[in-house]
């Protein structure tokens, strides 16, 4: 890289000094606002320096430097661990029941069917709806139907970690009120 | 003010990230297995055919002769509908013209030098594209898995508050599950942002043919090419009467004297020797994510304007980014070893995931050595299996059944290990000694 990357050189440090006062902050007895806050800023730093350098590019090149650098802070505390033997967690997910407990098919396959298959279909209405929204909003078509592109993807995902921690009748309701959400844009011509 | 979920919260994100890492779990980790490997795909492409031949550049009257070559090797055939011409760039310095029907190498010269032969290559991407299903089904469920893979990131923060107070705990000589979980949940947090631009771009590339078929139905009368077209451009009316070899030469000197500075890695043909061709040179600006802007040539090689890739609509410029943003092909070697590592970083988060949850169960005295036996034939099997098949491509050549001995050995490795596991279990059983994970 010649001078002229100079800029992306200073967001590539300033993301890596980022994760080193991290480093310093987390491992303090006591939380440390000022020591947070200036980790954070210093990797908020480098995203502008790397994106008035290069824009997106330069973004991803300087997200790539300050993970690595993590990877070494990490790699550091791996090898320099100590022997112990902490409790190990416990926790229940509840994915399959317990021995002696009803398996719960239907609810289980009830679950599986509302995030699954009628959730695409939901984020599938939602991309839509996106789309005639942008179009109607004057986005201009490449926009408008990159957006739908994107929606459906993490419209779903969300939609799907937010089904997967509601009870069934608040699932239904949350399908519901997409469906309700897009039906203007997709029971009238508007944005087409 | 902080901002730490309820304990209600936190058991439903952990119930949810177990449910989507369960539903996901080994297709997700062929995905990433895959992934990573393929970071090198040009690599390995060079690797598969080493005496083909290199060059730093080719000269555009040799790409014009090796075009003329290779559309009149294929004359009486079925017309191919394109023509590709790789140019030599840094990662894959070859000319390759690819039609619908053969892909062969060109000298620097531009003269036929031999066919391509990058079978395994292929076969990996498409074990990473599609897990070698068909078409739109194959894709969409890697889509899939993408939009999982982004949802396992939200409901993994969700589900541990500490995860970023802990991203420096590294507790790798703890046993009894501590040190694994570290592991998972240290990798996790420290690739997030690469996790997130892979899933995301992952999932909206998986998804976009069925989105992109929703959206033609919906607002298209089912024309899917008009979805594109505000995006990529469109392309002309084809007109089937005979026409003359397109001027490529003449086009890709109009783009050495107007743009020096761009490097043009394809030429595409459309519906070549017509009346209704076209050409399109695919050049990539420097320090930019897209995978270059399309400028487009008539078939007597003078420049017609842009698609707008570069400098259009900002949807535009995120969907030509998306593709080498996932890939990890903007910023040469180095970039490429980044995306490598953390490549495997996701792969070792996606095998420990359920190692975590079979381990907490087997603490609460389930112990299910079958199922563990079953992972293991994954974790294990697939990398070895993938090993075989590059084996077999340097021992067998470019037309060993990859597929066929990869899925054969993965699914042997899974009923070995299931076996294997049964019988132990049933051995420690009789003895009475606890078996161990």
């Amino acid at each position: 890289m010649g001078s002229g990357a100079l800029p992306l050189w200073i967001a590539g440090l300033l993301g890596a000094g980022g994760v080193g006062v991290l480093r310093h902050a987390w491992s303090l007895p006591q939380r440390s606002p000022g020591w947070n806050a200036a980790g954070w800023l210093a990797i908020a730093a480098a995203v502008v320096v790397a994106w008035g350098h290069s824009g997106a590019w330069g973004v991803s090149v300087a997200a790539l430097v300050t993970t690595t650098a993590a990877f070494v802070a990490l790699g550091v505390a791996g090898a320099t661990a100590p022997r112990g033997r902490a409790a190990s967690s416990n926790r229940r997910a509840g994915m399959l029941p317990q021995p002696g407990e009803p398996r719960h098919l239907a609810r289980r396959l009830g679950t599986f069917a509302i995030v699954m298959p009628l959730g695409f279909a939901v984020a599938l209405l939602l991309g839509l709806a996106t789309r005639g929204l942008g179009m109607a909003l004057g986005w201009g078509e490449a926009n408008a139907n990159v957006a739908a592109l994107f929606v459906v993807p993490l419209g779903w995902a969300v939609l799907a970690t937010v089904l997967l921690m509601q009870t069934r009748r608040m699932q239904l309701l949350t399908m519901a009120g997409c469906a309700i959400l897009c039906a203007p844009l997709m029971l009238t011509g508007w944005g087409s | 003010m902080k901002l730490v979920p309820s304990a209600a919260t936190v058991k439903n994100a952990l119930s949810a990230h177990a449910a989507i890492g369960l539903l996901a779990g080994a297709l997700l980790y062929l995905v990433c297995l895959s992934g990573t490997v393929l970071v090198f795909y040009e690599e390995w492409q060079r690797a598969e055919q080493v005496d083909a031949p290199e060059m730093t550049a080719i000269d555009a009257q040799a790409v014009q002769r090796g075009v003329a070559a290779v559309l009149e090797s294929e004359r009486g055939k079925p017309p191919t509908t394109h023509l590709y011409v790789h140019l030599p760039v840094p990662e894959l310095p070859r000319a390759t013209i690819t039609t619908d029907t053969q892909a062969v190498h060109l000298d620097a010269a531009g003269r036929i030098a031999a066919p391509e032969e990058n079978k395994w290559s292929e076969f990996l991407y498409g074990l990473h594209y599609t897990l070698h299903l068909p078409g739109v089904v194959g894709i969409t469920i890697v889509g899939i898995l993408g939009m999982l893979m982004f949802a396992l990131s939200i409901t993994g923060l969700l589900a541990h508050p500490r995860i970023f107070r802990d991203a420096f705990r590294l507790r790798t000589r703890h046993g009894g599950g501590v040190g694994l979980a570290d592991w998972h949940n240290r990798l996790s947090v420290w690739t997030l942002p690469f996790g997130l631009a892979i899933a995301i771009t992952g999932a909206a590339i998986g998804l976009a043919s069925v989105t992109a078929y929703a959206l033609a139905s919906r607002y298209y009368g089912n024309d899917l090419e008009a979805v594109y077209a505000p995006i990529f451009g469109g392309e002309a009316k084809p007109d089937t009467a005979p026409g003359p070899v397109p001027a490529v030469a003449t086009a890709l000197d109009y783009m050495a004297r107007n743009h020096p500075d761009i490097a043009i890695t394809y030429v595409t043909l459309h519906d070549p020797m017509t009346a209704g061709q076209h050409i399109q040179i695919v050049a990539s600006p420097p320090r930019r994510l897209i995978f270059g802007e399309y400028y487009a040539f008539d078939a007597a090689g003078r420049f017609h304007g842009t698609a707008g890739l570069s400098d259009g609509a900002i949807g535009q410029q995120m969907a030509a980014s998306n593709y080498n943003l996932h890939f990890g092909n903007y910023g040469g070697l180095p970039v490429k070893i980044a995306y490598c590592l953390f490549g495997l970083a996701l792969t070792v988060v996606s095998a420990t995931g359920v190692y975590i949850w079979l381990g907490k169960r087997r603490r609460r005295g389930v112990y299910e050595p079958r199922l563990l036996g079953a992972w293991h034939g994954v974790i294990w099997g697939a990398p070895a299996a993938l090993a075989v098949t590059l084996v077999a491509r340097f021992a067998f050549g470019n037309a060993a059944p990859f597929t066929a001995i990869f899925w054969g050995l993965l699914v042997l490795a899974i009923v070995g290990a299931v076996l294997v596991a049964g019988r132990r279990a049933a051995a420690e059983a009789s003895i009475g000694a606890p078996a161990t994970i």
